[in-house]
């Protein structure tokens, strides 16, 4: 009896622990295969240990958006034929990246080839965590950085120096329902749309019965969604010279108290969607209306009811200021300073930077390209939706309306304060009547933040 | 030392060599320098940490987030800990007996063990999802199990009971196996009922293994963190009141980049659970029964 049992727990752990190793063997397939490359290399004569390592081992490659790895292998594919260097790339969720890096970077072991983002490239770069390019760029033909457009270039130059090449940048458009809209006899969004009409359209679109809401946005919807109300109402998140807080700012707190209305008429419970992103909501035909950015394109490209029923528009803007305000940002591809290959790196950084692959890049509706004027690609990557208004927001104008690019706000580590605002802004959704008080009380505890910021 | 007390001495130190060498590297040397460091202003990716004394443990004892992180943690525990103690000794006892299908049914209670916790918090929380769950679809109610403050630690708490039962309940099997059946036999010939031999017998001398379990079930229900990680979203207006001290350790260490400040949090954890195993070690005089 006693032995039955001990034989049912060995198995039962066996086979626990076998599956442990079975998926940790999978998932680390990638770093343990570049690991071994690390131990095999020498440290002092890397670079001349290059070319023993191509072709055998993969470049690590790491990002965090599911949506883009098709396109970004097809991309990296190509690479591999030309070159022989293998590239593996594999996916991360936003918050583990983050953790995934920051680790990597304090304990000296990180992928060669990752994403960098506006949000805390300028610490990464004072660090020197990221591998500089100025040598690489200048020896280069493909790479002229004035091809690029200069506010994703900005981005990742610290010092004069460059630490990234531009991939892509990204705007914020207005995703509605045909058919919510067709059944409630309203016209469709377009240019002449102040937030006003957004807000009354939004709420006749929200039925008493809980069905279908005219809106939906969650406080972790802020570059997609808030930002671009308060810069369009004139208010601000952060300072020009990213030192201060702008959510004590009049304006700020006007457009704020915008969507605190908008919560309470037209959105779906808070807690609905702290638990249900407005994607998902979107694409299950629970909401009317949504601001999503360029990137989510490719996404809903493989969702058969927003296929069916929904288009694009662009952003609303604002009566008083007779400002449309989209948020963009542009992610950079950087390497590892600490890379046992820096060239085979470099090569990947300048397939993926030269204008072939951006054109390529927005032709397979991957994303935007950073890479100036290859856009017009990426509308064309498809009939179902009207792309254009993705592209409108860089315009001088619309309509009556001035368009404004507005660059992600951030400072040197944005990722403490815009995630304390999210936990933050949560309380507000939930009773918009405190919105103003928690904007004002958030402003200070986020200058705090900031203040400590690079000590 | 005779020359067989030296080859004990040394067999003796080397059978258990591997894991005081994972204990040392994985446990005690990271302990001390997560004290070291809790008094510390901690630098961009460990470079350029600052001193700054007690200043941590001052910003720790006025923090009202820390202190209802930690009442979170007990609510959580107290319903965690009796439930999946209680309800895996009773499947245990039920399961100790000779029925038909004993094994499967053995084998169906210890499966949650074996799946990786994320994803089981990954089943859950679309299960307790309001909008599209099934849980909330079957029952035709609307409940937000996991956004609703005064719920969701609840259903935090059942998602960890659900997870502990399997494992629980194979160590009182096995501590029933101990029991000789002699004692049943006696009490039963002597006419005592069922529910008499569980709370006169099997209790009793079940009590090492029901502590084993209790300590163990109560360290690991303060630190839980992987079930709140995985199922509640940062914006979730209840995760104020259901966040644990081991999940603020580690916004405050990994997503707001404060190594030092979550060191102190966790050592704070540290005194707690200290704290509550020397008082159960001394209560453990008053029922525990080793032979």
């Amino acid at each position: 009896m006693k032995k039955k049992l001990v034989a049912l727990m060995m198995t039962v752990i066996m086979a626990g622990s076998m599956m442990a190793c079975g998926s940790s063997n999978s998932g680390s397939a990638g770093s343990s295969a570049n690991g071994a490359s690390q131990t095999s290399s020498d440290v002092t004569g890397a670079s001349s240990d290059t070319a023993a390592a191509t072709g055998s081992d993969p470049l690590n490659v790491v990002i965090w958006d599911s949506n883009q790895k098709a396109g970004l292998q097809q991309i990296c594919d190509e690479f591999t034929a030309k070159t022989g260097i293998a590239v593996n790339i594999e996916v991360k969720d936003w918050d583990s990246y983050w953790t995934l890096l920051e680790a990597g970077a304090s304990g000296g072991d990180m992928p060669d080839v990752f994403w960098m983002h506006s949000n805390n490239a300028q610490m990464y770069m004072k660090n020197g965590i990221l591998l500089k390019l100025d040598d690489y760029i200048k020896n280069s033909t493909e790479i002229k950085m004035e091809n690029y457009m200069p506010e994703i270039t900005e981005l990742y130059t610290y010092d004069g120096s460059y630490y990234a090449i531009p991939k892509d940048y990204d705007t914020i458009a207005l995703w509605y329902n045909k058919t919510m809209f067709d059944a409630a006899g309203l016209s469709y969004p377009d240019a002449t749309w102040t937030w006003d009409d957004l807000y009354n359209a939004a709420v006749k679109l929200t039925k008493k019965d809980g069905s279908q809401y005219g809106f939906c946005m969650n406080p972790s919807n802020d570059q997609d969604t808030y930002y671009n109300m308060v810069y369009s109402m004139g208010g601000y998140i952060v300072s020009d010279d990213h030192t201060k807080s702008g959510y004590d700012d009049p304006n700020t707190l006007k457009a704020m108290d915008y969507v605190g209305k908008l919560v309470k008429d037209a959105c779906p419970d808070p807690t609905t969607m702290s638990e249900t992103g407005t994607d998902v909501m979107m694409e299950s035909g629970n909401v009317a209306m949504i601001m999503q950015g360029s990137w989510m394109v490719s996404g809903f490209l493989q969702n058969d009811y927003m296929k069916k029923n929904c288009d694009v528009a662009i952003l609303p803007y604002d009566k008083t200021t007779g400002k449309r305000a989209s948020i963009c940002n542009g992610l950079g591809w950087a390497a590892y300073s600490g890379t046992k290959r820096p060239d085979d790196c470099w090569k990947l950084l300048e397939w993926f930077g030269s204008k072939d692959m951006q054109l390529e890049q927005a032709k397979l509706g991957v994303t935007m390209s950073a890479y100036q004027n290859t856009s017009d690609q990426w509308v064309n990557c498809t009939d179902v939706f009207h792309l254009q208004p993705y592209l409108d927001e860089t315009t001088a104008s619309t309509g009556d309306a001035q368009n404004e690019l507005v660059l992600r706000p951030y400072t040197y580590n944005s990722t403490v304060w815009s995630g304390a605002a999210q936990t933050k802004l949560a309380a507000a959704w939930a009773d918009p009547s405190i919105m103003e008080q928690t904007c004002k009380d958030f402003a200070t505890e986020m200058n705090q933040d900031i203040a400590n910021e690079n000590k | 030392m005779t020359s067989w007390e030296k080859k004990q001495f040394f067999w003796g130190w080397l059978f258990i060599l591997p894991t005081m060498l994972g204990l040392i590297i994985l446990n005690i040397v990271p302990m001390f320098q997560t004290l070291y460091q809790s008094f510390f202003r901690t630098g961009d990716f460990g470079k350029g940490n600052v001193f700054i004394g007690l200043e941590n443990y001052e910003k720790l004892i006025h923090d009202p987030e820390v202190w209802q992180s930690l009442f979170n943690t007990f609510k959580y525990a107290i319903v965690e800990v009796p439930l999946s103690i209680i309800i895996a000794l009773v499947l245990a006892v039920f399961l100790n007996r000779k029925m038909r299908g004993r094994s499967i049914y053995r084998t169906i209670y210890f499966l949650p063990m074996v799946v990786a916790p994320a994803a089981v918090a990954m089943v859950w929380r679309w299960l307790y999802n309001s909008q599209f769950g099934l849980l909330n679809h079957m029952m035709h109610v609307k409940i937000e199990w996991i956004s609703n403050p005064h719920i969701a630690w609840i259903s935090i708490a059942i998602i960890g009971v659900w997870s502990a039962i399997g494992y629980n309940m194979v160590l009182f099997l096995a501590g029933l196996q101990e029991i000789p059946r002699d004692y049943y036999e006696a009490a039963d010939i002597d006419g005592a009922s069922g529910p008499r031999m569980f709370f006169n017998i099997t209790i009793p001398l079940l009590s090492p293994t029901i502590f084993f379990v209790m300590v163990t079930s109560i360290i690991g229900a303060f630190q839980v963190f992987d079930l709140i990680y995985m199922v509640m979203d940062e914006t979730n207006t209840a995760l104020p009141k259901t966040q644990t001290i081991v999940y603020l350790f580690y916004r405050y260490s990994f997503a707001y980049n404060n190594k030092g400040y979550g060191s102190a949090i966790v050592m704070l954890l540290l005194c707690v659970i200290i704290l509550i195993t020397v008082f159960q070690m001394i209560g453990q005089k008053k029922w525990v029964h080793y032979n």
